[in-house]
């Protein structure tokens, strides 16, 4: 009997079973932090490894022209960082024993680059810029000065393009 | 002859009132409390992954009946190293998870990161990515996400 009781006021409790919606709505925030490093970088990229002049009549041709390379500038450094490129020979182009000085090798540049005489001595400056960013195509064409004195033979030397962001 | 006279049984019925309020609430876990960028070279890693992996997210709601539940994030402004500022349009991401979506930070409005309707637990993740620029200033720079879960 009092099974039964108990069993029908269970299903009366079931059937009564209210559930009141709250209208108010349930908000929750979080906070991420987030950082990303920014590193200074210098990158470099040079359309030829090497440059090369062909011989010629002094006369004719008192400076010879070579091929001219395309010179590509990345750099990330800080806002007012200064960005140097520069360039400084390992000594005269040197056949041998025999020299031709270096600054009889000049160049002439396009846009964002600086014409200049090389040096073995001191580094030359062929470009400088404030700041990151991209600077590509630029354009430097070597020209060797050409004389009836030089030695015959052939001559070579190694340069050496410095890119700095500090 | 012993007569066995039945006795009715006797039933009595009673009913209970049983009221359970369910209020709306909403619950958003976040796997990590910091996300960190590693710096990386443009030209081979254009799109940097954030450190640790992708963000893992749960958002537990109870909402009104066919409601919307979303999930949004914004950024309190730009990324600032000192003076210098990276856009936080740089800040993308991807998602795994029903109801999470791809998109790109903001520090001006709202944007979405996951929506669903009605009650229940979602989990997803967030691979945040950071786009990799040679004309950044150098430096370390911070930014706070706010994430909001609503449950109307």
């Amino acid at each position: 009997m009092t099974k039964a009781v108990w069993s029908a006021a269970a299903a009366a409790a079931t059937v009564l079973f209210v559930a009141s919606p709250v209208l108010a709505q349930s908000v929750d925030t979080k906070t991420l932090n987030v950082s990303a490093t920014v590193s200074a970088r210098a990158k470099l990229t040079l359309s030829a490894a090497s440059v090369s002049f062909a011989d010629a009549d002094p006369d004719l041709t008192p400076s010879i022209a070579a091929t001219p390379l395309t010179v590509d500038v990345k750099t990330r450094t800080g806002n007012a960082g200064n960005v140097t490129l520069t360039v400084l020979a390992d000594g005269d182009l040197m056949s041998g024993s025999d020299p031709i000085a270096i600054s009889n090798l000049t160049w002439t540049t396009g846009a964002g680059l600086s014409a200049g005489t090389m040096s073995k001595t001191a580094a030359v400056t062929l470009g400088s810029w404030t700041g990151s960013g991209n600077h590509n195509n630029m354009s430097q064409t070597y020209a060797l000065a050409n004389s009836w004195t030089y030695a015959v033979g052939s001559y070579a030397a190694v340069v050496t393009y410095t890119l700095t962001a500090p | 002859m012993i007569a066995a006279t039945p006795v009715a049984a006797q039933t009595q019925t009673t009913t209970a009132t049983i009221s359970a309020n369910v209020g709306t609430l909403a619950t958003l876990t976040l796997s990590s409390a910091n996300v960190s960028f590693p710096d990386a070279d443009p030209d081979a890693v254009p799109q940097v992954a954030a450190l640790g992996g992708p963000l893992s997210i749960t958002a537990k709601a109870r909402a009104t009946r066919l409601s919307q539940v979303l999930l949004t994030v914004q950024a309190n402004g730009p990324l600032r190293s000192g003076l210098d500022t990276i856009a936080v349009s740089a800040i993308t991401w991807t998602s795994t998870g029903a109801g999470f979506v791809a998109g790109t930070l903001s520090s001006t409005t709202d944007v979405l990161v996951g929506s669903w309707t009605g009650s229940g637990t979602r989990s997803g993740t967030q691979d945040l990515m950071f786009q990799n620029l040679w004309t950044y200033a150098s430096g370390t720079y911070t930014a706070t996400l706010t994430y909001t879960l609503s449950a109307p």
